[in-house]
């Protein structure tokens, strides 16, 4: 028997989850775009920096795995053992394992993306890869619309206020997984979503090429976290992109622990009147962890606030780049936008590259940026000595006081003290090194 | 060398006689610092300096500019980059030199910065609590702390909310120093220097750092009050007043002293130019 072709095994597997056929269709066009697009090139801008020579493109087909769903809410962080609503998204597949009366009398929707699109949701056929992140954005932006799997759709209706938060917790058994996820806030809704990659049951896990896309509709506030806890052989390509409309605002926050190689393009765009954006970052390297952050905050009109702070914390030989710009269109004046991007380094062997950019073309801003790369002052370190603690502790106080104006900016206190809690177990395990 | 003896003799009866606690007890109770040498970047601005400063009593080191006055207060509390090229610091029986700057705090020693360092994203009560916690066999509750917190913030008349700002860092030059003086009323030191706690000060909170401070004031505590000018002894009365010149102290008295001083000057010393600085 002939094998299959690749575009044959994507249509077979499409019917085997019962997909409908726009969405095969697209996962096909999204495979021929995979394979006439240009890989990315180190002259490119956005990959100068970035050393991809350890990917082989001919490697990538539709895998025909069918894995089962791994440990469930066991490693649910124990700050958000209050949530909502939790998923576990495995690989291949995503399932619902809790669900909170008034998360479920409120209409909200969260499950498998894959599901949602055969219950024909329309909300997923308008806004899935049509928009914010498409085939033809780029190469690995394409491999992950033709191949994502089980995936995450959340919904809030209008006017539905969720405090505690919705937890979409993500591990993979197979080598490679493709995890895509659709938020679509309604208006005057509001809500606190996570997305935390945890290290158990993902051992294997050698690549990961994700796509996040929300939509922050009008008087919306939606706060989105996500952790990334990969094993030391992960090597994980990542794009998220918001949009955010009218008086409406988004936190969004990366956290970057785990993992050998991560790019992160993370994308803002304010596109009416009244958005406000704060976009969050800490990352914390040791060994050899490369990350990339590229980010874009994007004003499309008039009267809207951007605010990002991206704190990178560098140990051992670990190196990033962040790379930041701030695009104001010409129709929008009056916006406010900030930029900030923070390194400090634990010794002389790690590497930072910072570079920010303005993009201007209205005459009525207000843009600052600023980018500072530090070592632990001695002459902090000697005062904190000098009211009694030690080296370590005084050493581990200045790395969270670099933290802490981040943890600041999220709004939810549960997941702040979440994602504390998993900084916290990296600053003990690298200083135990 | 009055003292030098008196430690020998004390020192004597430490090691042989361990029955006659009060005689020992009162001698380790002294911050003791004798002949004491000490260098920045290879130029000496201590040589060879005497002070005693016993718990319970507030002395006062006056000085002009690059006499060593600074220079003293950082040998003391062991920062990396004043080199102690001769004599000794005894305290509580313990060869103070000998420990690393955080076992010198838990010892019981203090030091109020004249310039303490911003660290940012560090709020004051947590980092207080970590210091509190750092010099206690049991960690203090959160509500036990809250309240001392609080109770220290009222004696220094300071808004509650400073609790909640990072450690120093947009601070104005009182709020500084008020933070250092609420450092030291909560994590109660047996002996406190406080290096020229008065400068950048207006006179309000000269007023409300001094009230701090003599509030403290106990049989319990030791404080070495370091200024260059008389004024904060208007505020906190010193029981003894030294004078530091080149490195040395040459004369002490009482508190007429400080007001010689003022009236006189540092000149009737002789030659007050230094190589160093504070």
């Amino acid at each position: 028997m002939t094998p299959l072709t690749a575009e044959e095994t994507i249509a077979a597997q499409a019917k085997t989850r019962s997909e409908p056929a726009w969405l095969a269709d697209r996962r096909i066009d999204a495979w021929r775009t995979f394979e006439s697009s240009p890989p990315p090139k180190r002259s490119d801008e956005e990959w100068r920096r970035t050393d991809l020579s350890w990917m082989n493109w001919s490697d990538f087909h539709p895998s025909a795995s069918q894995l089962t769903n791994g440990s469930a809410e066991e490693h649910l962080p124990v700050h958000l053992s209050a949530a909502s609503i939790v998923l576990v998204e495995h690989g291949t597949g995503t399932t619902v394992t809790r669900v909170a009366p008034e998360a479920k009398a409120a209409g909200i929707t969260a499950a498998s993306l894959s599901t949602a699109a055969s219950d024909s949701n329309q909300l997923v056929e308008s806004h899935l890869a049509t928009s914010l992140i498409r085939p033809d954005d780029g190469k690995f932006q394409a491999l992950n619309s033709a191949l994502w799997t089980g995936g995450v759709f959340v919904h809030i209706p209008r006017g539905v206020q969720l405090e505690a938060p919705i937890v979409i917790l993500k591990t993979s058994n197979d080598s490679a997984c493709y995890p895509r996820t659709l938020i679509i806030a309604d208006p005057e809704s509001s809500g606190h979503i996570v997305e935390w990659w945890l290290p158990e049951d993902s051992k294997s896990l050698s690549f990961a090429n994700g796509s996040t896309e929300i939509f922050v509709n009008d008087n919306a506030d939606l706060t989105y976290t996500h952790v990334q806890q990969w094993p030391s052989i992960t090597r994980s390509l990542l794009s998220q992109h918001a949009q955010v409309a009218r008086d409406a605002s988004l936190v969004s926050t990366n956290v970057t622990l785990g993992g050998l190689f991560h790019k992160g393009s993370i994308k803002a765009t304010l596109s009416d009147p009244g958005a406000n954006v704060k976009l969050n970052g800490i990352s914390y390297l040791d060994g050899q962890q490369f990350v990339d952050h590229h980010t874009s905050q994007d004003h499309k009109t008039t009267d809207a606030v951007s605010d990002l702070l991206y704190v990178n914390i560098l140990d051992d030989t670990s190196r990033s780049v962040y790379a930041g710009t701030i695009l104001v269109e010409q129709d929008a004046q009056r916006s406010n936008a900030y930029q900030q991007n923070r390194n400090l380094m634990l010794g002389s062997g790690p590497r930072a590259d910072s570079i920010p950019r303005l993009e201007i073309m209205a005459d009525d801003v207000r843009c600052t940026h600023g980018a500072t790369t530090s070592t632990v002052d001695p002459a902090q370190l000697y005062y904190l000595n000098s009211r009694g603690l030690n080296r370590d502790d005084a050493r581990t106080m200045i790395i969270n006081g670099t933290i802490e104006p981040v943890l600041d900016r999220i709004p939810s206190t549960v997941v702040a003290d979440a994602v504390r809690t998993a900084l916290q177990e990296k600053i003990q395990s690298t200083s135990s090194n | 060398m009055f003292f030098t003896i008196v430690r020998q003799i004390i020192g004597s009866i430490n090691e042989e006689s361990p029955a006659t606690p009060m005689t020992v007890a009162n001698s380790q109770a002294t911050l003791a610092i004798e002949n004491l040498h000490v260098s920045v970047n290879e130029t000496e601005i201590l040589r060879g300096l005497d002070l005693n400063i016993p718990k319970g009593e507030v002395h006062a080191l006056m000085g002009p500019n690059g006499s060593g006055k600074s220079t003293l207060a950082n040998a003391l509390m062991g920062h990396p980059a004043f080199e102690v090229t001769a004599g000794s610091v005894h305290f509580k029986g313990q060869d103070v030199l000998a420990l690393p700057t955080d076992e010198r705090s838990r010892l019981g020693m203090f030091l109020a910065f004249q310039y303490p360092a911003e660290i940012p994203g560090v709020r004051v009560a947590s980092f207080l609590r970590m210091a509190l916690n750092a010099r206690r066999t049991d960690e203090i509750s959160a509500m036990d702390f809250r309240r001392l917190l609080m109770e220290k913030m009222d004696l220094l008349k300071m808004d509650p909310k400073f609790a909640n700002r990072y450690l120093n860092e947009g601070f104005s030059g009182g709020e500084k120093k008020r933070n250092e003086v609420l450092q030291l009323a909560v994590l109660q030191p047996e002996i406190a220097i406080l290096d020229e706690t008065d400068s950048g000060l207006d006179i309000d909170a000269l007023r409300i750092v001094s009230d701090g401070v003599n509030q403290l004031r106990s049989t319990d505590l030791g404080v070495l009050v370091i200024t260059h000018y008389q004024r904060l002894l208007n505020y906190i009365v010193p029981d003894h007043v030294h004078v530091i010149i080149n490195g040395r102290v040459v004369d002490s008295g009482d508190s007429g002293l400080a007001k010689r001083l003022e009236a006189e000057g540092y000149e009737q010393y002789g030659d007050t130019t230094s190589e160093g600085t504070d």
